[in-house]
């Protein structure tokens, strides 16, 4: 009643009691979401009935997007083709010197009995928008369940890791950002070994945790993938160290990082789907490494 | 108010639609950061003009979807859109009079209580302080306010009001 806009004799309820009601359905949803996890179904389903409209809404800029892809100056693209082309040259030249030192390490790891790698099998995606949230960066991509990917898969762009699929649609995923407050990435320092635990703060920024005072971690060393972990692959560029400082009260550096990959700027990622390491048969490489490897153990006892 | 109901339906449901496909783009950097709550204000603009169609349900329902979009927790926009149209109902007579300045002054408050709630309800969701102590100093203080209350009635006999 003194509500202004409300009849006295209502036979609804008013909206004090309404709000109060559909509050605690909204605090019943929130728990059932974060102690049960029970609203993954209404998730997907929201995807699915979400994905028409978002092809259709895309459907003018990508159609913008082709028109002035053709009428593209034909210079620029030339220019771009010889730039491709010298481009391939060098890389050419660098995957030579890979293939051999991968035969070289798969030999190796044959003389020394460890267990081969599983090969890495990518999948492209593109990036549909990013999510704006306080409690953590997140973006979607256009792949989902239907192309093969699962939850736990790490994601990655050309210069490094973005993060990790955390939740997967039939078809679309969402990707936690290695940036986003709570997300823990092994790696260790590219320059000496030294392993450690990066953790996003937000930002845009993370920090290499737990470091003891005496580390030798200096600005602008490279963090990479330790790959220890069965998540990651070893060795995918994670963070470049832009800040080391020793706080007066704790045993630990406090080393401040920044991503390499484009987490703001990608508009296409690869998520790495690697083979389950228990169903494969051995290698291809590894299978031609393993005579080898016998030959070279034979003569030896 | 001469439309017919049906077109009126329609066009609420064509700017909902507009709404959810606006939040769909590819935003990004400082456009992200700047992007205006677009389900929100469709919501609350309905809900302000046409309160016998958009109401709690239908706000909490688009909250949902927000939540989907964000990748949030359900339940955290779902419990800030209610409590915003409660408060375009709580102000919707004095806001149908204002001219457009002073509606889109009084309607600041109402956005600001909307991402706050968002806040509030992501940080108790995700990060629960000490299993929510943090809200046992509302039962002490009302304690003590009864306390209070009864001293002071004891005091001047009938309180403050009869003490004028």
């Amino acid at each position: 009643m003194a509500v202004p806009g409300q009849l006295t004799f209502a036979r609804r309820l008013g909206p004090t009691a309404r709000l109060a009601a559909w509050l605690a359905i909204g605090i019943v949803c929130v728990v059932l979401d974060v102690r049960y996890q029970a609203m993954e179904g209404l998730r997907s389903g929201l995807a699915t009935a979400l994905q028409p409209l978002r092809i259709a809404l895309r459907a003018p800029g990508d159609v913008a997007g082709d028109l002035v892809g053709f009428f593209t100056r034909h210079r620029l693209l030339q220019q771009e083709r010889d730039a491709l082309l010298d481009e391939r040259e060098s890389l050419r030249m660098t995957a030579n010197t890979a293939r051999d030192l991968k035969k070289e390490n798969d030999e190796l790891r044959a003389l020394l009995a460890l267990p081969a790698r599983p090969g890495q099998q990518q999948v492209r995606a593109g990036l549909l928008y990013q999510g704006q949230n306080w409690f953590g960066q997140k973006i979607m991509l256009d792949r989902g369940a239907s192309a093969g990917l699962r939850t736990g898969l790490p994601v990655v762009d050309a210069s490094g890791l973005l993060g990790q699929l955390t939740r997967v649609y039939p078809g679309t995923s969402e990707v936690t950002l290695i940036t986003s407050p709570g997300q823990l990435t092994p790696v260790m320092v590219e320059r000496t070994g030294q392993r450690g635990l990066v953790a996003g703060v937000g930002h845009g920024q993370l920090e290499l945790r737990y470091m003891p005072a005496q580390t030798d971690v200096r600005v602008g060393d490279r963090l990479v993938t330790s790959g220890i972990d069965r998540v990651y692959p070893a060795a995918l560029p994670v963070a470049r160290v832009i800040r080391v400082s020793r706080p007066q009260a704790g045993p630990y550096l406090r080393v401040d990082g920044l991503p390499l990959a484009g987490l703001e700027r990608s508009r296409a990622a690869r998520v790495l789907v690697a083979q389950p390491v228990a169903a494969t048969p051995p290698l291809k490489p590894a299978a031609g490494a393993q005579p080898a490897a016998t030959q070279l153990a034979g003569p030896q006892p | 108010m001469s439309v017919p109901r049906e077109q009126h339906g329609l066009r609420m449901f064509g700017t909902l639609a507009l709404a959810v496909g606006l939040t769909q783009l590819p935003w990004s950097g400082w456009a992200l950061w700047l992007r205006p709550d677009f389900l929100a204000v469709a919501v609350l603009f309905w809900v302000l003009h046409r309160p016998d169609r958009m109401g709690f349900g239908t706000a909490f329902c688009l909250g949902l979807l927000a939540d989907f979009q964000d990748g949030t927790v359900f339940g955290q926009h779902a419990v800030a859109y209610v409590v915003a149209v409660y408060g375009v109902l709580f102000l919707r007579l004095r806001l149908l009079q204002f001219d457009p300045l002073r509606q889109a002054a009084q309607m600041f408050p109402v956005f600001l209580v909307v991402q706050l709630t968002v806040l509030l309800v992501g940080w108790l969701a995700v990060q629960p302080p000490n299993g929510l102590t943090i809200l046992l100093p509302v039962l002490t203080s009302t304690l003590l306010w009864l306390g209070l209350a009864g001293w002071q009635r004891a005091w001047r006999g009938k309180g403050m009001r009869g003490a004028e």
